[in-house]
């Protein structure tokens, strides 16, 4: 490349960067990346305050193990379940309705916890809530990631960022500068887009390695060792921030062109949205085009879909005929070029009307 | 292909069905050329035709033999100064000027070097480092203007570029444009401050409702209205006696004593046979003082071109 388009190209960015990660519009990207990261640490910070909780249930209770938690049935009398498991932990809710005597048992072996629910004396309900597993957080990390993360988040922060490079200078004003300078306007469309795809990759991959750290915080260390040492953990983590970086570039290519040709942004990114959304549900040939398909196509975690979920949004959350790790990448890097060149070819055409003419 | 001139050819905007300029066929010189108009009559339209800003419905514009649409060559031969008042966000005077030279491919310290030197040259230095959002509307215009003439044009276009400038700016500023202008540059200034360009203009372009309706050097236009003899206003001791003396000439079309009574305003059809016959008549022993057009300049050929309440708004 010729070292002149080079250091254009740098100097475009080096404005754009100023403005993707300082400007005030940059706030709500911030925000946006910040929500999920607090979703974790809100559920670390129940996990560790259940295990504190637990741990002290456990003292009171010698001799109970999951395994005999698990045995409480319902229609067992008071004194066949404290023969099983000794004396509760913690008697709750005492109280007389109707003529009946309630009362709430509490049993832990400082991992997992049961409640047993007394009526005149008789077992009639049990609650048995198991230790915090690794491998069901795990699957939780990726259903947030897949349908909250990227869905949301990374889709709507890549909205502002993208639609802004130019209809933002549009609305400001000032993009005639760019096109006073001696440089090509696909120069000006290439620093921009890098340089948007550097903030939102920066601020939305730091957002998925903390929410990774603080997934595995309340984790015993030697668990998390395993995971990352002799597991999948670095493939996992690894796999999560390349699928955020392709996802803010897929994002990015789409709501860049989409900037270039409509004045509103609302339109393309509700538009958009509801097409990625029904991803699952469409022909196979159709599915292709668009940037979930293939990002969902790269999530290392696969999650299952529960029988519980019903059919329209089973529909919806399914991933049908994911497409192999390198056509994934390879189709979305089509998406994308395939839109940056429209930009380009859109940007050589451009003309400045702010609609002040004298 | 003309190498030192401005050129369009058959040129037409339109925006939609709105007029921008209608077949706008113009070879520019260099030198200070003033678009005039009011508002609406198309000047920005032509300045941002021909810096590429738009592109033409029609026709074709050429700028010292290059195109806009070769933006590499062309912009590195142009400044544009535009009215539009905005900025990038959060920027110092200093940063504006120097980001965009980096886009000329200047290296840091070469970018430095020279935003430094012009900043200095439009009288900023000591609020470089502020934000623009803090400048005044003149400190706004000349950090724009520096911003322009950083990369040294051939070719600086300028649109209202004295607005807002207290009167000593004002001036530094004009002076900078004829330092320009000397140089053998084109400097493209568009005004609705008709006095202003009468001090400043090698020669004009009048612009109505996006046609040109005249262009030259104003005292060439204004010679060429035949339809409005040219008033002049001598100051003398006897301007009875020289009224007399000027109505035996068939081009003196009118002569009328001052109200003061001590000067005649003449209307003549043609300005050149009448300094010639005033020389015959100075030598011939009248007193002349002062001898001074009234209506040579802009605003009068602009008022008998296009109407008289066009040219006071």
């Amino acid at each position: 490349m010729n070292p002149v388009w080079m250091s254009q190209l740098w100097a475009v960015m080096r404005l754009e960067l100023k403005k993707s990660f300082f400007n005030r519009r940059s706030f709500w990207i911030y925000l946006l990346a910040l929500a999920p990261v607090l979703i974790f640490a809100g559920h670390a910070l129940e996990v560790s305050t259940k295990k504190e909780r637990r741990a002290s249930l456990a003292a009171r209770n010698t001799g109970v193990t999951a395994e005999k938690m698990r045995q409480v049935r319902r229609g067992m009398t008071m004194d066949e379940v404290s023969k099983l498991l000794g004396p509760p932990a913690e008697k709750i809710a005492t109280s007389r309705r109707q003529g009946v005597e309630r009362q709430n048992w509490l049993y832990s072996d400082g991992r997992s916890e049961l409640r047993v629910y007394f009526a005149d004396e008789e077992v009639r309900g049990t609650n048995f809530r198991g230790a915090c597993s690794f491998g069901e957080d795990t699957i939780v990390f990726s259903a947030v990631y897949q349908f909250f993360f990227l869905r949301l988040m990374v889709f709507f922060g890549c909205v502002f960022v993208f639609i802004n490079l130019f209809r933002g200078e549009m609305l400001d004003k000032s993009l005639h500068y760019y096109l006073l300078a001696p440089l090509r306007r696909e120069i000006v469309v290439g620093g921009k887009f890098l340089a948007g795809l550097l903030a939102t990759s920066v601020i939305f991959a730091s957002s998925v390695a903390l929410q990774f750290l603080i997934l595995n915080l309340h984790f015993e260390p030697q668990v998390v060792e395993q995971y990352m040492g002799q597991g999948n953990g670095w493939h996992h983590l690894m796999s999560y921030l390349g699928v955020t970086v392709l996802a803010c570039l897929g994002y990015g290519t789409v709501f860049l062109t989409a900037g270039m040709f409509l004045r509103n942004p609302l339109i393309p990114a509700v538009a958009i949205e509801v097409w990625e959304s029904i991803n699952g549900i469409l022909p196979a040939m159709l599915r292709k085009f668009s940037v979930i398909y293939y990002l969902r196509s790269l999530t290392p975690v696969e999650v299952p879909i529960d029988r519980g979920v019903p059919p329209p949004i089973a529909m919806l959350a399914m991933n049908v005929d994911p497409a192999p790790g390198w056509a994934a990448v390879l189709g979305l890097l089509a998406v994308s070029g395939a839109m940056l060149f429209i930009a380009a070819r859109s940007a050589r055409g451009l003309q400045i009307n702010y609609g002040a003419e004298g | 292909m003309s190498t030192d001139q401005i050129v369009f050819e058959n040129v037409s905007k339109f925006y939609g069905e709105v007029l921008g300029v209608n077949r706008v066929t113009l070879s520019i010189p260099p030198g200070i050329t003033s678009l005039v108009g009011p508002n609406g009559s198309g000047k920005t339209t032509l300045m941002n035709l021909m810096t590429g800003l738009l592109r033409p419905s029609r026709g074709r514009i050429t700028v010292c033999g290059l195109e806009p649409s070769d933006p590499e060559k062309f912009f590195r031969l142009v400044g544009y100064c535009s009215q539009f008042d905005s900025f990038p966000k959060g920027f110092t005077g200093f940063e504006f000027v120097y980001s965009f030279l980096r886009l000329f491919g200047q290296t840091h310290r070469q970018a430095s070097r020279v935003a430094w030197e012009t900043i200095e040259r439009v009288g900023l230095q000591e609020a470089a480092n502020r934000k623009i959002a803090g400048y005044s509307k003149g400190m706004r215009q000349r950090i724009r203007l520096a911003q322009a003439i950083a990369h040294d044009p051939r070719v600086l276009i300028l649109d209202e570029p004295l607005n807002g400038l207290d009167p000593l700016v004002r001036a530094e500023t004009i002076a900078l444009f004829r330092d320009f202008a000397r140089e053998g540059r084109h400097l493209i200034i568009s005004s609705h401050v008709l006095h202003e360009v009468d001090i400043i203009s090698d020669q004009v372009i009048l612009l109505s409702s996006g046609y040109v309706v005249a262009e030259g050097q104003i005292k060439a236009v204004r010679e060429e209205i035949e339809e409005h003899p040219m008033q002049i206003l001598i100051r003398c001791a006897r301007p009875q006696a020289l009224a007399s003396r000027l109505f035996e000439h068939e081009h003196v079309v009118e002569a009328k004593v001052h109200t003061d009574g001590g000067g005649l305003l003449v209307k003549t059809k043609s300005a050149d046979q009448f300094y010639l016959l005033l020389n015959q008549v100075a030598l011939g022993g009248f007193d002349i003082q002062t001898v001074a057009p009234v209506d040579d300049d802009v605003n009068s050929v602009y008022g008998y071109l296009i109407g008289q309440e066009e040219t006071t708004r």
